[in-house]
């Protein structure tokens, strides 16, 4: 792949339009700066653009986006860089459009339940904004604090509380979006039933290949009353299993289920110390509502974890307490990178009643593969991220892990599931598509993306495959420098 | 027997033949077809798209009123042989059904299931007889749209075919899925106008353990205003929030565990002035009007939805001499359906409803035909149309409905 290619410099002419477009200071030409753009969470994957733009306000983006489309240039557009598919990643003889100028807040309207922002706004400032009102924006991505809307909006990110609230795609009402032709649609609207078809819908989470988005709606709920989380042990990842299928069938709806496996917990307590105990595997559970359903629940999911095979059931008892029950959860990806030198995240959904069996399964593969899986993942939806670790200075290191993440991917895709449950096909996950879709289901997608995009210069070669793509594989793991500086959290 | 009758028959078999019937206003019979098989009606439906012929599809024809009538129909396709439940996975609290099936079978089938009862929580109205298609189609919904949403928020994933014939799938069968575009949303509400939907995957809730009622009477619009502000911020989970008028009645229902069913029940009756928590056979009284309207009588009944904000202006203009006979509103979203008196235009009371920010749906209109299916924004529109000749280029599926 062409990590170190450094692409052919845009014409004059054309950067002078781009110059005029955004001002001289938003296009970004030199080498060391455009690397910064190289890559987004996905660090295996890197491709130097041929310029950065930085526009500041949906005519500068229409203005970009119309010299893109009059000049043939593919564009990337990229929020903050976290995500973790490769989506963001520049395409060779593009342009990256930058959105990080644009991160204003521009309206709250608290009694429509209802705040617009720029898509540069980080996810968290939603939050935050609202806060003092008594509102909060449910999307939590792990994230969240770099994250931006605009990102959550082309991923339809999730986030561990999205069992319970949904996820991008049911918080985001309206956006504007700037079609890959330079023209502005207002899609969806701050009321609902707003008439047509649903475009806004296949926007989201369309991973910046129907045009990029300026402006988004987005419906903030009111903070929950009662906030309760425990912490509960388990001697098996079977036996945590069969609580998560038990607590979904009971009817109750926690605001979040995450589970650790040993592995991840014995990295956890290695890296911070979170004072876990010790054992098969841990599920953190939230929930979240009125008071008194709240402990009505609370009691019945101790009751299962109990009756399932939890020895000890630590219950949070103020903010502080909840705060050091998640925040091994939290750092388990980072804790990862003190026990492996290297590891490679899977993003695979299986339904929630295959958990066990399919935790066997990826056990049974890791021995055969002669590899260890660390899992830590958000249970209640089935959403797996298994942390392959390996050694890319080990014997055939890189390519073992590989063919082991395929083959934990085909085991869910075998059990009902998907490739994909929140951080997007991007570039990473395009050659895969034909395991889970035909090709007449890649067809119509693809019409859908003409209909939108008919020059093909919005993020082309992610999403869908190409003949072309499929032949060249990624390079090995590298840490983000803002997960490195602690700035972020994967997953 | 019509050459094209033959000629369906020759293609499908005896069996899959339903009796030609007149559809909406036409002057002659249409011929129907009732495929047996997701890809015998791929055929037919392709077999219509290269004959250049218009296809009107249809589920249980509960909903056949909705949206523009189309312009031309040669051909019906009917969904409801399709009506296996096709998987359902209790622990996983999903279902994977075809089309034709009804809401109400589903209901039943799903509720049986050993141990466990479980629901699609959607109660559109005349949802009985509706088909799990059509209501994707119609994006339909009733009063528990306040908690469980719409079919929007359901559906997992679809399979569908194209007017040529293509048979595709999007999302899945999983809760949680972001590969590929999500086209099952641009398939809810599309009134048929872009594919035929064969098959869906719906996210299933238990049915609660218990329910209450709390019931507010004789508010006026500024107290009805007010009372749905304060519920919105009040520590209860709402699954109903029905304002009704010119009643002046909010119905508001609780479900849950039976301990916070009651606690929270009383929360709100405290909240509402002069409200009062129902019995057990009112409650069921309730739960069967609040089906019927505002369907029950004659007039044209819009789909309406409006700001939060703007709720109480909306209800005033329902009342003595209005154009409104009846309006039932979800509360807590700002949506939900009026009755017209007999006669009364749908054009001027969507102007009135513009006007408060909203927006209209024709449901059944009556003597007047609804505008097409069309979003009010120009690119959007534009976008709505490269869409609609994407995926139906020859305009087989209800031409006139949709974006031409």
């Amino acid at each position: 792949m062409p990590v170190d290619r450094i692409p052919a410099p845009l014409d004059q002419e054309l950067l002078e339009a781009l110059r005029q477009a955004v001002g001289v200071q938003w296009v970004l030409t030199d080498p060391d700066q455009l690397r910064t753009y190289e890559c987004d969470g996905l660090t295996g994957w890197r491709v130097v653009p041929r310029a950065v733009v930085l526009p500041s306000s949906t005519d500068e983006v229409v203005q970009v986006v119309r010299i893109c489309h009059r000049s043939h240039i593919p564009f990337v557009a990229r929020g903050s860089g976290t995500g973790l598919s490769g989506g963001a990643l520049p395409v060779e003889d593009g342009i990256v459009i930058g959105l990080s100028r644009m991160r204003e807040v521009l309206r709250l309207d608290l009694d429509n339940e209802r705040v617009v922002v720029q898509p540069g706004v980080p996810n968290l400032e939603v939050s935050r904004v609202v806060a003092p009102y008594g509102y909060l924006y449910a999307p939590d991505p792990s994230s969240q604090r770099v994250c931006s809307i605009g990102g959550n909006v082309a991923e339809n990110s999730g986030g561990a509380h999205c069992l319970k609230y949904g996820f991008t795609t049911n918080h985001v009402v309206a956006v504007t979006l700037v079609t890959p032709d330079g023209e502005v649609a207002h899609l969806g609207s701050a009321v609902p039933d707003s008439p047509g078809y649903d475009l806004l819908g296949v926007v989201v989470g369309s991973e910046g290949t129907l045009g990029i988005v300026t402006e988004v709606t987005l419906r903030v709920l009111p903070v929950p009353q009662r906030v309760q989380t425990l912490l509960a042990a388990f001697p098996s990842t079977d036996a945590a299993g069969e609580a998560v299928a038990q607590i979904i069938a009971a009817g109750v709806l926690p605001a979040a289920i995450e589970m650790m496996d040993r592995a991840t917990i014995e990295a956890v307590e290695f890296a911070m110390h979170a004072g876990y105990p010790d054992c098969g595997a841990a599920l953190l559970v939230e929930l979240d509502g009125p008071q008194s359903e709240c402990e009505a629940l609370f009691g019945q999911v101790v009751e299962i974890c109990r009756s399932c095979g939890s020895s000890e059931v630590r219950v949070a008892e103020d903010e502080a307490e909840r705060a050091l029950l998640w925040k091994g959860r939290r750092g388990a990806f980072s804790a990862m990178g003190r026990v492996s030198p290297d590891y490679y995240v899977q993003d695979g959904v299986v339904p929630r009643s295959q958990l066990a069996r399919v935790l066997a399964g990826i056990r049974e593969l890791a021995d055969r593969h002669g590899l260890k899986v660390a899992n830590v993942f958000h249970a209640g939806d089935g959403n797996l991220h298994p942390l392959i670790l390996y050694d890319r200075r080990a014997p055939e290191g890189p390519e073992r892990a590989k063919r082991l993440a395929e083959d934990i991917l085909s085991l869910c895709l075998e059990a009902g599931g998907s490739l994909t449950g929140e951080h997007g096909v991007g570039r990473d996950k395009v050659c895969q598509m034909p395991k889970l879709f035909s090709a007449d289901d890649q067809r119509v997608m693809h019409l859908l993306r003409r209909a939108f995009d008919p020059a093909g210069t919005a993020n082309p070669g992610k999403v869908l495959p190409t003949p072309r793509l499929c032949g060249e594989h990624p390079g090995i793991y590298r840490p983000h420098p803002l997960e490195l500086s602690g700035a972020m959290q994967r997953l | 027997m019509t050459s094209l009758e033959a000629a369906l028959e020759a293609l499908l078999g005896k069996d899959s033949m339903a009796p030609a019937a007149n559809e909406g206003d036409g002057p002659s019979p249409i011929p129907r077809v009732r495929p047996k098989s997701a890809e015998a009606l791929a055929e037919v439906l392709a077999f219509a798209n290269s004959r250049r012929l218009a296809v009107l599809v249809r589920g249980g024809g509960t909903k056949s009123g909705w949206g523009r009538a189309p312009t031309r129909c040669d051909l019906v396709i009917e969904t409801t042989a399709l009506n296996r439940l096709v998987e359902h996975e209790p622990g996983d609290l999903t279902c994977v059904a075809e089309a034709g099936l009804t809401l109400g079978e589903l209901q039943r089938l799903v509720g049986r299931a050993p141990g466990h009862n479980q629901r699609l929580m959607l109660d559109p109205p005349q949802g009985g007889g509706a088909t799990l298609g059509g209501l994707v189609a119609t994006a339909a919904s009733g009063p528990l749209r306040a908690r469980y949403g719409t079919p929007r928020d359901l559906l997992l994933g679809a399979r569908f075919a194209l007017a040529d014939g293509t048979l595709a799938r999007t999302g899945g069968k999983v809760v949680k899925n972001v590969a590929g575009y999500d086209l099952g949303k641009l398939l809810t509400g599309s009134q048929g106008t872009l594919a035929v939907i064969v098959e869906v995957a719906l996210r299933l809730h238990p049915v609660p353990k218990a329910t209450r009622w709390v019931v507010a009477e004789r508010l006026d619009p500024q107290a009805a205003q007010a009372a749905l502000a304060a519920l919105r911020r009040a520590p209860v989970v709402l699954s109903m929030a029905e304002l009704l008028w010119p009643e002046g009645t909010l119905l508001t229902r609780l479900d849950g565990a039976v301990s916070a069913c009651g606690q929270q029940a009383e929360i709100v009756r405290a909240l509402l002035p002069d409200s009062r928590v129902a019995g057990e056979s009112e409650a069921e009284e309730l739960a069967r009007m609040i089906e019927m309207r505002p369907w029950g009588g004659e007039g044209p009944v819009l789909g309406i939805s409006v700001p939060l904000t703007r709720i109480g202006e909306l209800v005033a203009l329902v009342g003595v001499g209005g154009p409104v006979a009846q309006l039932s509103l979800r509360g807590t979203v700002g949506a939900g359906e009026a009755r017209l008196r007999e006669g009364a235009d749908p054009a001027q009371f969507t102007a009135r409803v513009d006007a408060l920010g909203g927006f209209v749906a024709w449901h059944r209109s009556a003597a007047h035909n609804a505008p097409p299916l069309q979003p009010n924004d120009p690119v959007a529109a534009g976008l709505a149309l490269g869409v609609k000749q994407a995926l139906d280029p020859n305009l087989t599926l209800a031409p006139g409905r949709g974006p031409e």
